[in-house]
Protein backbone atom coordinates (compact mmCIF):
# COMPACT_ATOMS: atom_id res chain seq x y z
CA UNK A 1 0.00 0.00 0.00
CA UNK A 2 1.54 3.72 -1.04
CA UNK A 3 1.94 6.10 2.13
CA UNK A 4 1.50 8.93 -0.36
CA UNK A 5 -0.88 9.93 -3.11
CA UNK A 6 1.16 8.95 -6.09
CA UNK A 7 0.06 12.96 -8.31
CA UNK A 8 -2.10 12.05 -11.83
CA UNK A 9 -0.38 12.86 -14.75
CA UNK A 10 -2.36 15.90 -15.42
CA UNK A 11 -1.94 17.59 -12.21
CA UNK A 12 1.65 17.82 -12.95
CA UNK A 13 3.36 20.99 -14.45
CA UNK A 14 2.21 21.83 -18.23
CA UNK A 15 5.76 21.92 -19.01
CA UNK A 16 6.35 18.69 -18.05
CA UNK A 17 2.90 17.02 -20.30
CA UNK A 18 5.59 16.76 -23.25
CA UNK A 19 8.15 14.71 -20.74
CA UNK A 20 4.75 12.43 -19.95
CA UNK A 21 3.81 12.00 -23.48
CA UNK A 22 8.11 10.87 -24.28
CA UNK A 23 7.92 8.90 -21.48
CA UNK A 24 4.39 6.42 -22.84
CA UNK A 25 6.16 6.77 -25.91
CA UNK A 26 9.56 5.44 -24.92
CA UNK A 27 7.89 2.72 -22.97
CA UNK A 28 5.36 2.22 -25.71
CA UNK A 29 2.73 2.45 -22.95
CA UNK A 30 -0.47 4.37 -22.61
CA UNK A 31 -0.53 5.67 -19.23
CA UNK A 32 2.40 7.63 -17.29
CA UNK A 33 4.35 5.22 -14.80
CA UNK A 34 3.98 6.06 -11.28
CA UNK A 35 7.95 6.59 -10.66
CA UNK A 36 7.78 9.10 -13.68
CA UNK A 37 4.70 10.99 -12.12
CA UNK A 38 6.48 10.84 -8.29
CA UNK A 39 9.77 11.85 -9.71
CA UNK A 40 8.11 14.85 -11.55
CA UNK A 41 6.02 15.51 -8.40
CA UNK A 42 9.75 17.80 -7.52
CA UNK A 43 10.08 19.10 -10.85
CA UNK A 44 13.65 20.63 -9.55
CA UNK A 45 14.23 16.72 -8.67
CA UNK A 46 12.41 15.18 -11.80
CA UNK A 47 13.19 17.01 -14.33
CA UNK A 48 17.11 16.38 -14.47
CA UNK A 49 17.09 13.13 -12.97
CA UNK A 50 14.77 12.17 -15.96
CA UNK A 51 17.34 13.65 -18.55
CA UNK A 52 19.56 11.34 -16.92
CA UNK A 53 17.47 8.76 -17.06
CA UNK A 54 16.76 8.83 -20.73
CA UNK A 55 20.19 9.80 -21.42
CA UNK A 56 21.96 6.36 -20.04
CA UNK A 57 19.14 4.32 -20.70
CA UNK A 58 19.16 5.12 -24.67
CA UNK A 59 21.20 2.23 -26.93
CA UNK A 60 24.98 3.04 -26.17
CA UNK A 61 28.26 1.02 -26.28
CA UNK A 62 25.60 -1.29 -24.33
CA UNK A 63 22.22 -1.56 -25.95
CA UNK A 64 19.01 -0.34 -24.22
CA UNK A 65 17.90 -3.94 -23.66
CA UNK A 66 20.84 -4.97 -22.07
CA UNK A 67 20.66 -1.83 -19.47
CA UNK A 68 17.12 -2.73 -18.90
CA UNK A 69 18.47 -6.22 -18.07
CA UNK A 70 21.05 -4.62 -16.00
CA UNK A 71 18.49 -2.17 -13.96
CA UNK A 72 16.55 -5.78 -13.15
CA UNK A 73 19.24 -7.13 -11.87
CA UNK A 74 19.39 -4.29 -9.55
CA UNK A 75 16.00 -4.24 -8.05
CA UNK A 76 16.19 -8.18 -7.80
CA UNK A 77 19.22 -7.82 -5.30
CA UNK A 78 16.97 -4.84 -3.95
CA UNK A 79 13.50 -6.97 -3.57
CA UNK A 80 12.24 -4.00 -4.66
CA UNK A 81 9.02 -5.09 -6.47
CA UNK A 82 8.34 -2.03 -8.31
CA UNK B 1 19.72 -14.00 -15.16
CA UNK B 2 18.16 -15.24 -12.19
CA UNK B 3 20.77 -17.87 -12.18
CA UNK B 4 23.66 -15.37 -12.19
CA UNK B 5 21.54 -13.07 -9.86
CA UNK B 6 21.26 -16.00 -7.19
CA UNK B 7 24.70 -17.70 -7.78
CA UNK B 8 26.53 -14.53 -7.66
CA UNK B 9 24.64 -13.28 -4.30
CA UNK B 10 25.59 -16.82 -2.52
CA UNK B 11 29.06 -16.50 -3.16
CA UNK B 12 29.42 -12.98 -2.60
CA UNK B 13 27.67 -13.57 1.08
CA UNK B 14 30.26 -16.62 1.51
CA UNK B 15 33.27 -14.47 0.21
CA UNK B 16 32.37 -11.17 2.04
CA UNK B 17 31.00 -12.97 5.62
CA UNK B 18 34.06 -14.97 6.25
CA UNK B 19 36.27 -11.77 4.78
CA UNK B 20 37.78 -13.82 2.36
CA UNK B 21 40.19 -11.53 0.42
CA UNK B 22 39.20 -9.64 -3.34
CA UNK B 23 41.48 -12.13 -5.91
CA UNK B 24 42.68 -9.05 -7.97
CA UNK B 25 42.71 -5.53 -5.48
CA UNK B 26 45.06 -5.03 -2.46
CA UNK B 27 43.18 -5.76 1.07
CA UNK B 28 43.74 -6.06 4.29
CA UNK B 29 41.08 -8.71 4.61
CA UNK B 30 41.76 -11.60 6.60
CA UNK B 31 39.46 -15.09 6.31
CA UNK B 32 37.99 -15.28 9.15
CA UNK B 33 38.37 -19.02 9.10
CA UNK B 34 41.65 -21.00 7.28
CA UNK B 35 41.29 -22.05 3.58
CA UNK B 36 42.50 -25.26 2.19
CA UNK B 37 45.88 -24.92 0.69
CA UNK B 38 45.15 -25.93 -2.90
CA UNK B 39 48.29 -27.37 -3.24
CA UNK B 40 47.50 -29.90 -0.90
CA UNK B 41 44.04 -30.78 -2.53
CA UNK B 42 43.16 -34.53 -3.66
CA UNK B 43 43.06 -34.99 -7.05
CA UNK B 44 38.84 -35.53 -6.80
CA UNK B 45 39.58 -31.50 -5.50
CA UNK B 46 42.28 -31.23 -7.57
CA UNK B 47 40.19 -32.12 -10.92
CA UNK B 48 37.38 -29.65 -10.24
CA UNK B 49 40.07 -26.56 -9.22
CA UNK B 50 41.76 -27.31 -12.85
CA UNK B 51 38.55 -26.57 -14.15
CA UNK B 52 37.81 -23.49 -12.48
CA UNK B 53 41.12 -21.77 -13.53
CA UNK B 54 40.53 -22.99 -17.19
CA UNK B 55 36.88 -21.56 -16.84
CA UNK B 56 38.18 -18.21 -15.02
CA UNK B 57 41.51 -17.88 -17.11
CA UNK B 58 43.61 -17.68 -13.54
CA UNK B 59 46.25 -19.41 -11.90
CA UNK B 60 44.69 -20.28 -8.90
CA UNK B 61 41.29 -21.21 -7.73
CA UNK B 62 39.23 -18.31 -6.61
CA UNK B 63 39.46 -18.07 -2.62
CA UNK B 64 35.39 -18.60 -2.36
CA UNK B 65 36.32 -21.89 -4.15
CA UNK B 66 38.89 -22.68 -1.99
CA UNK B 67 36.65 -22.73 0.77
CA UNK B 68 33.75 -25.10 -0.82
CA UNK B 69 36.63 -27.47 -0.61
CA UNK B 70 35.98 -28.10 2.58
CA UNK B 71 33.27 -30.23 1.37
CA UNK B 72 34.68 -31.59 -1.57
CA UNK B 73 31.35 -33.10 -2.32
CA UNK B 74 29.76 -30.02 -2.53
CA UNK B 75 32.27 -27.96 -4.20
CA UNK B 76 31.75 -30.93 -6.91
CA UNK B 77 27.87 -30.55 -6.93
CA UNK B 78 27.82 -26.44 -6.93
CA UNK B 79 30.51 -25.61 -9.08
CA UNK B 80 29.17 -27.40 -12.05
CA UNK B 81 26.33 -25.06 -11.57
CA UNK B 82 28.18 -21.93 -11.27
CA UNK B 83 29.44 -22.94 -14.74
CA UNK B 84 26.33 -23.41 -16.24
CA UNK B 85 24.76 -19.98 -14.72
CA UNK B 86 27.76 -17.99 -16.49
CA UNK B 87 28.11 -20.00 -19.55
CA UNK B 88 27.03 -18.71 -23.13
CA UNK B 89 22.94 -19.15 -23.45
CA UNK B 90 21.08 -16.95 -24.58
CA UNK B 91 22.56 -14.34 -22.59
CA UNK B 92 26.63 -14.45 -23.54
CA UNK B 93 28.89 -14.77 -20.58
CA UNK B 94 30.23 -11.23 -20.83
CA UNK B 95 26.68 -10.10 -20.40
CA UNK B 96 26.34 -12.21 -17.65
CA UNK B 97 29.45 -10.92 -16.12
CA UNK B 98 28.10 -7.62 -16.59
CA UNK B 99 24.75 -8.31 -14.89
CA UNK B 100 27.09 -10.00 -12.02
CA UNK B 101 28.80 -7.12 -11.41
CA UNK B 102 25.64 -4.81 -11.01
CA UNK B 103 24.25 -7.32 -8.52
CA UNK B 104 27.47 -6.67 -6.55
CA UNK B 105 27.89 -3.12 -6.91
CA UNK B 106 24.16 -3.10 -5.83
CA UNK B 107 25.17 -6.06 -2.95
CA UNK B 108 27.93 -3.65 -1.60
CA UNK B 109 30.05 -6.62 -2.04
CA UNK B 110 33.72 -6.02 -2.50
CA UNK B 111 35.22 -9.20 -3.24
CA UNK B 112 31.74 -9.39 -5.87
CA UNK B 113 33.15 -6.43 -7.32
CA UNK B 114 36.62 -6.96 -7.53
CA UNK B 115 36.05 -10.62 -9.40
CA UNK B 116 33.19 -9.75 -11.53
CA UNK B 117 34.51 -6.43 -12.88
CA UNK B 118 37.96 -8.35 -13.65
CA UNK B 119 36.44 -11.45 -15.39
CA UNK B 120 34.34 -8.51 -17.70
CA UNK B 121 37.03 -6.64 -18.60
CA UNK B 122 38.65 -9.93 -19.66
CA UNK B 123 35.90 -10.99 -21.49
CA UNK B 124 35.41 -8.03 -23.36
CA UNK B 125 34.08 -5.03 -21.53
CA UNK B 126 35.00 -1.60 -22.52
CA UNK B 127 35.71 1.48 -20.50
CA UNK B 128 32.43 3.12 -21.97
CA UNK B 129 30.36 -0.11 -21.30
CA UNK B 130 31.37 0.02 -17.61
CA UNK B 131 30.65 3.72 -17.51
CA UNK B 132 26.92 2.78 -19.04
CA UNK B 133 26.54 0.33 -16.28
CA UNK B 134 27.63 2.01 -13.56
CA UNK B 135 25.27 4.76 -14.83
CA UNK B 136 22.33 2.44 -14.94
CA UNK B 137 23.15 1.12 -11.41
CA UNK B 138 23.01 4.58 -9.61
CA UNK B 139 20.08 5.20 -11.34
CA UNK B 140 18.03 1.97 -10.52
CA UNK B 141 19.27 1.84 -7.11
CA UNK B 142 17.74 5.67 -6.96
CA UNK B 143 14.62 4.53 -7.68
CA UNK B 144 14.59 1.45 -6.00
CA UNK B 145 14.96 2.97 -2.98
CA UNK B 146 12.61 5.88 -3.85
CA UNK B 147 9.66 2.99 -4.70
CA UNK B 148 10.57 1.27 -1.46
CA UNK B 149 10.18 4.21 0.54
CA UNK B 150 6.99 5.43 -0.58
CA UNK B 151 6.06 1.72 -0.85
CA UNK B 152 5.21 1.63 -4.66
CA UNK B 153 2.83 -0.73 -5.93
CA UNK B 154 3.94 -2.52 -9.41
CA UNK B 155 2.49 -0.23 -12.14
CA UNK B 156 2.20 -3.92 -14.53
CA UNK B 157 0.73 -7.24 -13.32
CA UNK B 158 4.08 -9.37 -12.98
CA UNK B 159 1.59 -12.92 -13.00
CA UNK B 160 0.27 -11.62 -16.95
CA UNK B 161 2.38 -12.39 -19.88
CA UNK B 162 0.05 -9.99 -22.06
CA UNK B 163 0.68 -6.97 -19.57
CA UNK B 164 2.90 -4.84 -22.01
CA UNK B 165 1.56 -1.45 -22.23
CA UNK B 166 -1.47 -2.38 -20.50
CA UNK B 167 -2.08 -0.69 -17.32
CA UNK B 168 -2.48 -2.20 -13.61
CA UNK B 169 -3.78 0.03 -12.04
CA UNK B 170 -3.62 0.84 -7.97
CA UNK B 171 -7.09 1.04 -7.22
CA UNK B 172 -6.12 2.46 -3.55
CA UNK B 173 -4.62 5.13 -5.36
CA UNK B 174 -6.89 7.92 -5.11
CA UNK B 175 -9.49 6.76 -2.53
CA UNK B 176 -7.09 7.38 0.31
CA UNK B 177 -6.36 11.13 1.62
CA UNK B 178 -2.24 11.02 2.59
CA UNK B 179 0.29 13.31 1.80
CA UNK B 180 1.02 14.27 -1.66
CA UNK B 181 5.42 13.54 -2.32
Amino acid sequence: MEIVRVTEAHELAAEDQRFCDATKAWFKIDFVPKMSRVLLTVPEFGRPYGRASRRAMADGALTRAQKELIATMVSAINVCEY
Amino acid sequence: MAYVAGVTHALNAVADGLRLSPEFSPSPRQPVLPLPDPAQAPPEVKAVFDEIVGFYALDRPPPVFRWMARDVGFLQSYWPATRQAFTDRTLDRLMKEILAFAASMTGKSDYGVDFHLREARRLGLTDQALTETVEVVQLFNTVTKIADALCLQPDFDPRRSDHLGAHHPAPSNTARPSTNV
